[in-house]
């Protein structure tokens, strides 16, 4: 198994996803789409094992995933979910959360974090409730950042978000994936956001892998009536 | 005041069954058949209690009290249960616990001689230690499962975020504990000032002096409070991992609310 492959799926079967056999490349960032029900945020918990596979293998940097210790599988493939679930607390306790499970904590590294999510410092010290939604959801990244992970799965992190703080988000994930080599596998029902922020796509429907490939090729030239509907 | 209510005086307890029964006719709450049965079957399970409680008090210490406190505490846990539906093991899990906090707390109250080992004394005090835990024990069940449900974002947020069940579980048990504990602090507080504890009342309306009620009542009262923390912080503790499978996953269980 070559190590250029950063995941690889044999064979998975997760309801309601079928049989999925597909490759992620280092550095690719991957968007997921399809219709309700396809099985995209299924899919997205398989990669940090917050669910298993009930068939299949799936195999990180060329190695079986459940070979991992799971909470430090966890922490190299972060997750940030649709809503910002932010614990209850300042700004603060929320960033620490990840690195002081290991003890592995120092707050002078707070303010570089807000930085990276574009927040002012003297956030540190806000309680979470006084935070709007977009200001939750940022922090909500900082804090999966915290842990520097490789990979960033996003379920849809700008759904609930207006215009202006989606672009304001979108600027952060490419920083990332830009400056700090971070491979983002990104679920999203909005085609321009994968435009802007992918290089390859996975068309799903049903639980099934429709198309798949080159990001701009998919969307230019979309070979199934499922992706055809799907784009109108 | 006397002791011996007169069973003709019993009689006369139907005008308190009679108001809220005349309250369901009028306003149509459709209550009527709960209202009398309940109290019927509320009535007949006292005297039969009032009958087996004569008989074990005539019993050796050493019969009478194993055999009531084992039916106390397998009816409690039965009771208990119910709140922990769709929970593996909730049943054997509130039985050890009811037999763990019942012996500690006689234990200690034998030890520092506060009553003696004879059955009319250890029943009634076992009761209200065990009947306390077993609400305290149901309260804890049914706040964790809905603490668990509100929560499966944040849990699985902080899963993904490297940390263990235990670890993930951390805001759920305080809160869970929290609820559990606070109206018994509260209820500490307020003590003989808004109402006379059941206790204190019966051993006052029996003869007994007020000061010698009042450290029976302290007794039992602070016996409660002890087991009661103790009951929420063991079940809450023993059924948090319940939740997770033995992958650090969680498990999406339907639980009755």
């Amino acid at each position: 198994m070559e190590h250029d492959k950063l995941f690889t799926f044999d064979h998975v079967k997760k309801s309601p996803l079928h049989s999925l056999n597909f490759s992620i490349k280092r550095g690719e960032n991957v968007m997921l789409f399809g219709p309700s029900g396809a099985g995209k945020s299924t899919l997205l918990h398989l990669f940090n094992r917050l669910s298993d596979p009930e068939k299949g293998s799936i195999y990180y940097l060329g190695k079986d995933l459940q070979s991992y210790s799971i909470t430090e599988l966890r922490k190299q493939v972060g997750l940030v979910m649709q809503a910002p679930n932010l614990f209850p607390g300042t700004v603060l306790d929320n960033l620490k959360y990840g690195p002081s499970l290991d003890g592995d904590w120092n707050d002078a590294r707070a303010e570089a974090l807000l930085e990276d999510v574009q927040l002012p410092a003297d956030y540190i010290d806000r309680s979470v409730d006084q935070l709007s939604g977009g200001e939750q959801q940022r922090v909500s990244l900082a804090r999966t950042l915290a842990n520097k992970p490789s990979v960033l799965l996003l379920d849809e992190p700008t759904s609930a978000l207006d215009q202006h703080t989606t672009e304001e988000i979108e600027q952060v994930l490419e920083g990332l994936a830009v400056e700090q080599g971070v491979t983002l596998i990104m679920v999203t029902h909005h085609l321009d956001q994968a435009k802007r922020l992918g290089s390859r796509g996975i068309f799903l429907s049903e639980g099934e892998i429709v198309e798949e490939g080159n990001l701009a090729d998919l969307l230019s030239n979309p070979k199934t009536e499922e992706l055809q509907a799907f784009m109108t | 005041m006397s002791p011996e209510i007169s069973n003709q005086s019993l009689l006369f307890l139907v005008v308190f069954v009679l108001v809220p029964l005349t309250l369901s006719y009028y306003y149509q709450l459709g209550l009527s058949k709960g209202i009398i049965w309940s109290s019927i079957r509320g009535t007949i399970q006292l005297f039969a209690i009032g009958y087996l409680l004569t008989y074990l008090f005539d019993l050796p210490a050493y019969i009478g009290i194993p055999f009531m406190l084992t039916i106390m505490i397998t009816v409690a846990s039965f009771h208990a249960r119910k709140k922990g539906e769709g929970l593996p093991s909730v049943l054997g899990i509130i039985f050890i616990g009811l037999i763990v906090i019942e012996v500690s707390v006689l234990g200690l109250w034998l030890l520092f001689d506060m009553i003696e080992f004879t059955p009319n004394e250890v029943i009634p005090m076992s009761g209200m230690v065990i009947g306390n835990s077993m609400i305290a024990m149901g309260l804890a069940l049914e706040r964790l499962k809905s603490e668990f449900k509100e929560n499966e974002g944040r849990l699985t947020a902080a899963l993904s975020l490297g940390a263990e069940p235990k670890q993930a579980s951390q805001i759920i048990i305080q809160r869970t504990l929290g609820a559990s504990l606070i109206p018994n602090v509260d209820k500490l507080k307020t003590i003989g000032l808004v109402q006379l504890p059941g206790m204190m009342t019966g051993l006052i309306l029996g003869g007994v002096s007020p000061i010698m009620a009042i450290k029976y009542q302290l007794v039992i009262s602070l016996s409660i409070f002890s087991s009661v923390s103790l009951s929420a912080i063991y079940i809450t503790l023993m059924m948090y991992k319940y939740f997770y499978n033995n992958r650090m996953q969680l498990k999406h269980m339907e639980f009755d609310q």
